[in-house]
């Protein structure tokens, strides 16, 4: 207390008089390891600040004129830095990576183009697959219509029979209107409908197979939507690599849609693979 | 990799270069004055002082004694490279947009753009005849009737100027007669880039038409085509593996208007032979304006739109890289 009263300063104000009161700056370097250390303290606001800055010291060899010019004094706007890099010019980034890519070319994402939206939009419907294009340019105009007309001969045949004792029987795609009255079911109770809708539901499950691992949800929603309404499709992936397992589940929302697609695609070679299509076992008993 | 960035500009960054022996970065922005960095640590060695524009190109002489800038303010200037002061500066009539010295340092070339009534130039140099600088009559003037040059670079031996030019034509002059030697257009659009490759028998263009080539240097031949999906800016091949990289980006002045989608930006290399992209960089928050291999292929620079100059030093996993074929 008398010290402070003698000097006529408090402590605090001697650190505020400047470098004086400041610890000098002081160096360190580490032979073995190449670190340099240099641990400053400067004043700002009244608080001391210590910097310490680390520098990795590494012996290079080099040609002479390299050498040489590393020892050009600095010029132009750099004239007053000191030596080595000013982190105000030269700054050292995060650590980044190489992204190493598999696929040659990365697609064009389809959202940016406001035409391909409208082509979702279904403008023109295909009579085979009802995809938006034209009947003649399908993509399954050569394997799908024959197997198409195949189907609609096998679905005429039991429209012969009378509707109420047939279950298959069932709209040719693209048909005639059929009245309430006379679809399927009609002539059923009403409650036993809905709880037929219900078990249909489960029952109408079919399990592709032998799928390639490229297949995604949309492939085989273009390959089944022919055979009727689907509610579900399940394409098993893998969680790593969100590759096809090589298997589905797809739901109709009909059974017989489901069994003219058995019918339809089973053994349909779909990219080099045949696929093999059968009813799916029922999920597990409760 | 742990990238340097090298900021010494405040616009965006027109082209870079490293000297022959590659301890040295040029860079070269929209502002007026030209840097120079070690490439080792990123310390800036000096900056060029005296231009009044964008500065479009800059190259360095093989024994980097000095350093040629071109610029918009319509001056070409030579520089002395350990003092940075100026050695001579020419007056042209129109902005330089690209420039070179030629293997013995000896003989300058520059090109001037096609603006203000002025048609397109090849100016062609001897450094070593003051009075050809002193009275700005240069050595030869190429005259170009058609598209303009928008990057050029010297062929080998001293014999010959490569040109890429605004609609895509690329030609070769001969600084004997000044006459188009080869030409063709195999590119559709606006040459960004020509770099060499290290022994000058082929080179490889960017071009805004979404693609990088690989020229042969006699014959003129497409050996390879390097396609993306945006303008290329710039491209280099490497000195070390069969490898190239590609620059680029949407241009800048499509980059607000555009969604803003990660990894446009990136640098992207691709297997020389084999056309395939194999790796990406990311790092830039605009597209890349100019790449650059250090000649020992094992780092690599880039300077982008946003100012920025970057430079990397590749991992083991990238220079052990193999291809199986």
């Amino acid at each position: 207390m008398l010290d402070t009263m003698t000097s006529g300063k408090s402590w605090a104000e001697q650190v505020d008089q400047g470098d004086e009161g400041l610890p000098p700056p002081t160096e360190e370097f580490d032979e073995k390891r190449g670190i340099k250390t240099i641990t400053e303290y400067r004043n700002e606001d009244g608080k001391v600040i210590k910097t310490i800055k680390t520098y990795k010291i590494e012996t290079v060899k080099l040609s002479k004129s390299i050498a040489q010019r590393k020892m050009w004094k600095k010029y132009g706007a750099a004239a007053n830095d000191p030596p080595g890099p000013n982190p105000s010019n030269t700054i050292m980034t995060e650590e980044v990576f190489m992204q190493f890519v598999q696929n040659k070319e990365t697609p064009v994402p389809e959202e940016e183009d406001p035409l391909s939206k409208l082509t979702k939009q279904k403008i023109v419907q295909c009579r085979i697959c009802k995809g938006d294009h034209w009947t003649t340019k399908c993509p399954y105009k050569d394997t799908l219509q024959p197997l198409q007309e195949k189907l609609e001969e096998g679905a005429k045949k039991p429209d012969i029979a009378p509707v109420s004792s047939s279950p298959a029987p069932n709209k040719p795609a693209g048909g005639k209107y059929i009245p309430p009255t006379l679809r399927e079911g009609a002539n059923k109770g009403r409650g036993e409908t809905m709880s037929n809708q219900r078990k249909g539901d489960e029952a109408a499950t079919i399990r592709v197979t032998n799928l390639s691992e490229d297949t995604r949800e949309s492939d085989l929603q273009e390959l089944f939507r022919p055979f009727g309404p689907i509610s579900r499709i399940y394409l098993a992936k893998d969680k790593n690599t969100g590759q096809s397992k090589g298997f589905a589940f797809i739901n109709f929302h009909r059974r017989e849609d489901a069994s003219r697609a058995i019918q339809g695609v089973s053994g349909f070679g779909y990219d080099h693979l045949i696929l093999n299509v059968e009813w799916a076992k029922p999920s597990t008993q409760q | 990799m742990k990238p340097i960035m090298l900021h010494g500009h405040e616009r965006s960054i027109t082209q870079i270069k490293y000297n022959r022996e590659g301890d040295l970065i040029f860079s070269c922005a929209k502002d007026s004055q030209p840097n120079v960095w070690y490439s080792l640590n990123g310390e800036r060695l000096g900056t060029f002082v005296g231009h009044n524009g964008a500065v479009w190109c800059i190259d360095c002489s093989w024994d980097t004694s000095k350093v040629l800038t071109g610029a918009a303010d319509n001056f070409c200037k030579v520089w002395d490279c350990e003092t940075g002061s100026q050695l001579h500066s020419i007056e042209t009539r129109t902005a330089v947009r690209s420039n070179g010295f030629s293997y013995s340092g000896n003989l300058i070339m520059f090109t001037t753009d096609k603006t203000m009534g002025c048609n397109c130039e090849i100016h062609v140099y001897d450094l070593r005849d003051g009075d050809q600088l002193a009275s700005n009559t240069p050595l030869l003037t190429i005259p170009i009737e058609g598209s303009k040059i928008t990057s050029a670079i010297w062929g080998p031996y001293e014999e010959s100027i490569v040109t890429g030019h605004e609609n895509g034509e690329i030609c070769i002059f001969d600084i004997k007669s000044g006459k188009t030697v080869q030409s063709c257009k195999d590119h559709t659009k606006q040459i960004n880039d020509i770099q060499p490759y290290k022994d000058y028998t082929m080179f490889i263009t960017a071009s805004k038409d979404n693609t990088a080539k690989l020229f042969d240097m006699d014959t003129l031949e497409l050996k390879k085509t390097y396609r993306t999906e945006r303008p290329v800016n710039s491209a280099a091949i490497s000195p070390l593996h069969e490898h190239v990289v590609l620059g680029g980006g949407q241009e800048a002045m499509q980059v607000t208007t555009t969604n803003t989608r990660v990894g446009k930006f990136d640098a992207r290399f691709f297997h020389l032979v084999f056309e395939e992209e194999f790796g990406r960089v990311k790092g830039h928050f605009g597209p890349i304006n100019s790449v650059a291999f250090h000649p020992d292929g094992k780092s690599y620079s880039s300077g982008g739109e946003d100012g920025y100059v970057r430079v990397h030093y590749f991992d083991a996993n990238y220079l052990d890289i193999n291809f199986d074929y």
